[in-house]
């Protein structure tokens, strides 16, 4: 009798603190950061799984799980309610001998290899949490079988003068790869590393076994793992990724993403029947644009009540926007109220805020001002910066 | 909760003309985002409901496509959930002629239930109610069915099934049907409870004497009679009733409303429908948007005025909708002007195409049409 089981297994590595995100992380796992109105971040690595095929998501989380395993639920807005396979939220736990936290990436994986080989899987996607693009995994797993790869990693041409941010890695003719280098500050080549792999998951799980074993280690993928196997002469190919993606690890770079989407020039589209971004929907009703309502290059989701102004701003779901009140190349998260003549500018507000009647957040001046979830900035106040005392 | 629901899905079809063609009045488009039978099924199933039959007739594709398991409303229940009743056909069966009738499919889901009460609804009637309160108003009044009314509104127009009644507190003291005779009377909302095993008796005597109609045949005789005690349970917010097309259409534009929006798409009892997973709608720097509502996934180019988009409308540069309700997939053309028109899903009009109705008489573009 044939076993029941899949092909390749996707592990998303969530776990992360994402402390660069300020007040918008301190009470909530990065992946679990709204973004694009209605979406939160692990949307996009989840909609790719499934827009690829793949069914089988394991999720690592550890920092500030409870919103994050709340929006995952059973998976069902994904498609990923399966009864063999579907969306399992791995927090790390106790075993009977020792009980640890997730210590870096690779170790993540580690201690979750008894998941993984329940499905008994040929390869292994790894995925983070953390970057905004749309991609389907299912052709780089094709160019990994064709290239009889070992370990394929996801690669971007960058411009030359910011290889230098980035994980680089430098490729023989035939797409190989020969070295890795982690922020070089002479870059000898511009792709750079997305921090997505494909292993074939029997040498994965050895390296991950041995790695373990080393206690200088610092159980990394990119500083441990692949250095070894380049060591070890295993191959290893760059798969180049040509598309949108962004890395939404800062606060100005979350903005830079979200005004992204307004930019018909930059290819993130949203709006792709054949690709669709899924996220768990709040059964909001369709939104109200007043009489006085001005909108421009603007997104807004549903539930909204706009009698205000928006100009290049993303407006999410269930916010209001009262009479006289300006949003201005902003993101406001969901259901937060901007009342009447407050105005916004070059700002990130978070979740269920209320910035009250003639308050004022942000500058003119383009560096962004951040108000953590569930805040209320007083009526009249003027405030800006990335860490309001409020 | 001790009740079971009941919802007919086909009852009004003929009232909404070319609209339901091709679909059930209860898959009919409202709000941005909604189908009719969303209000109904979200009201049992936030009064904690967990066993619906929807009772179909014909064209309930449209409507099973958009209940699909019910995971939306919380009702893909292991023991119970929702049952789509459709009749029970021989070849020789004629389509039923009144809702008693049309509950004859539902008696094997009447009988293998247990709960006591069944709330009985239409789907025409859009309201946010808690089907709770009206159980407990019906256990304390000890009458025999409850009727779920409400005050007629100013001017409003009715048809000759519509059922009022004359009330004393609570207590039904006269039942007219297609008359309202003065404002003092309540006008039925479509909805009853009534105990199961009464519901399952009064269909079996009545069916097999042809008397199919549920509140003429039943509710009115057997109370002119003297037979029964009605209880009346007024609901006292906001009721949306659309019997034709001209209702439906007011009805809409209702929602921009903000005390109706907050009374019918109540923060603690959701609405419910299908997600269908939309970006958000996009809307561009000429675009000029002026007292509309606005479903998720459209691309906002021209200009609109005091009008109804549903999902994924895509209006092109200087094209013009003022007082009209555009639906699901429908795309207008460049310089395209429409003024009181309900355009049906996926319609396409082509560029500089000019189309008027009247608010009396809105113009209907029958669904997937291209008019060029």
């Amino acid at each position: 009798m044939q076993e029941r089981r899949k092909k390749c297994v996707a592990m998303l590595l969530a776990g992360g603190q994402g402390s660069r995100l300020g007040v918008l992380t301190k009470h909530t796992a990065k992946p679990a950061v709204p973004f694009g109105g209605k979406y939160r971040i692990i949307d996009f690595p989840l909609s790719n799984c499934v827009n690829s095929g793949l069914d089988t998501v394991g999720i690592m989380t550890q920092y500030q799980p409870l919103e994050l395993n709340d929006y995952i639920g059973n998976g069902r807005p994904w498609g990923l309610n399966r009864s063999f396979g579907g969306v399992h939220v791995l927090p790390p736990y106790a075993k009977s001998k020792k009980s640890e936290w997730y210590k870096g990436t690779a170790n993540a994986i580690y201690q979750n290899i008894h998941f993984v080989d329940r499905y008994n899987p040929d390869y292994v996607i790894v995925l983070s949490g953390d970057h905004i693009y749309k991609m389907d995994y299912s052709k780089m797993l094709d160019y990994h079988k064709e290239k009889g790869s070992d370990c394929t990693i996801a690669v971007l041409d960058v411009p030359l003068e910011e290889a230098s941010r980035f994980g680089i890695m430098n490729l023989n003719d035939d797409g190989s790869i020969y070295e890795f280098e982690e922020k070089p500050k002479q870059p000898k080549s511009t792709k750079a590393s997305m921090g997505i792999y494909i292993f074939n998951w029997q040498i994965l799980k050895q390296y991950l076994i041995e790695d373990e074993k080393n206690p200088s280690s610092s159980n990394d993928f990119g500083k441990d793992i692949i250095p070894k196997l380049l060591n070890d002469n295993k191959k290893l190919f760059a798969y180049l990724f040509e598309g949108y993606w962004k890395d939404v690890g800062t606060i100005e770079s979350l903005w830079e993403a979200n005004m992204d989407l307004l930019d018909p020039e930059i290819p993130v589209q949203l709006k792709d029947p054949d690709f669709r971004i899924y996220a768990r929907n709040y059964a909001k009703p369709s939104s109200y644009i007043s009489k006085d309502a001005v909108l421009e290059n603007s997104f807004v989701s549903e539930g909204c009540v706009i009698k205000g102004t928006a100009k290049n701003s993303v407006i999410s779901v269930g916010c209001e926007i009262e009479e006289g009140a300006v949003v201005e190349n902003s993101v406001i998260m969901p259901n937060t109220v901007i009342k009447k003549g407050a105005c916004v500018n070059y700002s990130i507000i978070g979740e269920d805020c209320v910035i009250e009647e003639n308050a004022s957040v942000g500058t003119d001046d383009k560096k962004i001002s951040v108000i953590g979830h569930d805040k209320v900035v007083p009526s009249g106040a003027v405030v800006s910066g990335q860490e309001v005392k409020l | 909760m001790n009740s079971i629901g009941i919802i007919f899905s086909n009852i009004y079809d003929v009232a909404m003309g070319e609209l339901t063609k091709r679909r059930t009045v209860a898959s009919m488009p409202f709000g941005g985002r909604y189908r009719f039978i969303d209000f109904v099924l979200s009201n049992m199933a936030n009064s904690s409901l967990t066993s619906v039959g929807i009772i179909t007739k014909y064209n309930y594709q449209s409507l099973m496509d958009h209940l699909g398991s019910c995971s939306e409303w919380d009702l893909n229940r292991k023991n119970s959930g929702v049952y789509i009743l459709p009749p029970f056909s021989t070849g020789f069966t004629n389509v039923y002629r009144g809702n008693l009738e049309a509950l004859e499919n539902a008696l094997s889901f009447l009988n293998a239930n247990k709960e006591k009460y069944v709330i009985m609804c239409d789907t025409t009637v859009i309201c946010n109610i808690n089907f709770e309160d009206v159980i407990e108003n019906h256990k304390k009044s000890g009458a025999d069915i409850t009727v779920i009314a409400a005050p007629a509104q100013q001017g409003e127009q009715f048809t000759d099934s519509d059922l009022f009644v004359k009330c004393a507190g609570n207590k039904v003291t006269d039942i007219s049907i297609g008359k309202l005779i003065d404002q003092s009377w309540l006008v039925g909302m479509g909805m009853f409870v009534i105990e199961r095993k009464r519901l399952i008796q009064t269909i079996e005597d009545y069916v097999s004497r042809g008397r199919f109609s549920f509140e003429r045949d039943y509710l009115q005789d057997e109370f002119n009679l003297g037979n029964l005690n009605l209880n009346v349970y007024k609901f006292e917010k906001t009721v949306l009733r659309n019997h034709s097309i001209k209702s439906y259409f007011e009805n809409n534009f209702k929602l921009m409303d903000l005390t109706v929006r907050d009374e019918i798409f109540s923060k603690g009892a959701p609405i419910y429908t299908k997600v269908r997973d939309e970006a958000p709608s996009f809307y561009h720097k000429d675009s000029v948007i002026e007292g509309c509502i606005i479903a998720d996934g459209c691309t906002m180019i021209g200009t609109a005025k005091d009008s109804i988009f549903f999902r994924d409308v895509h209006l092109k540069k200087g094209s013009l909708v003022k007082n009209s309700i555009v639906m699901q997939g429908a795309k207008i053309g460049k310089g395209a002007s429409l003024e009181y028109v309900i355009v049906d899903k996926n319609v396409i009009i082509e560029d500089n195409v000019a189309l008027k109705g009247s608010p009396e008489i809105p113009l209907i573009i029958p669904k997937g049409t291209i008019v060029s």
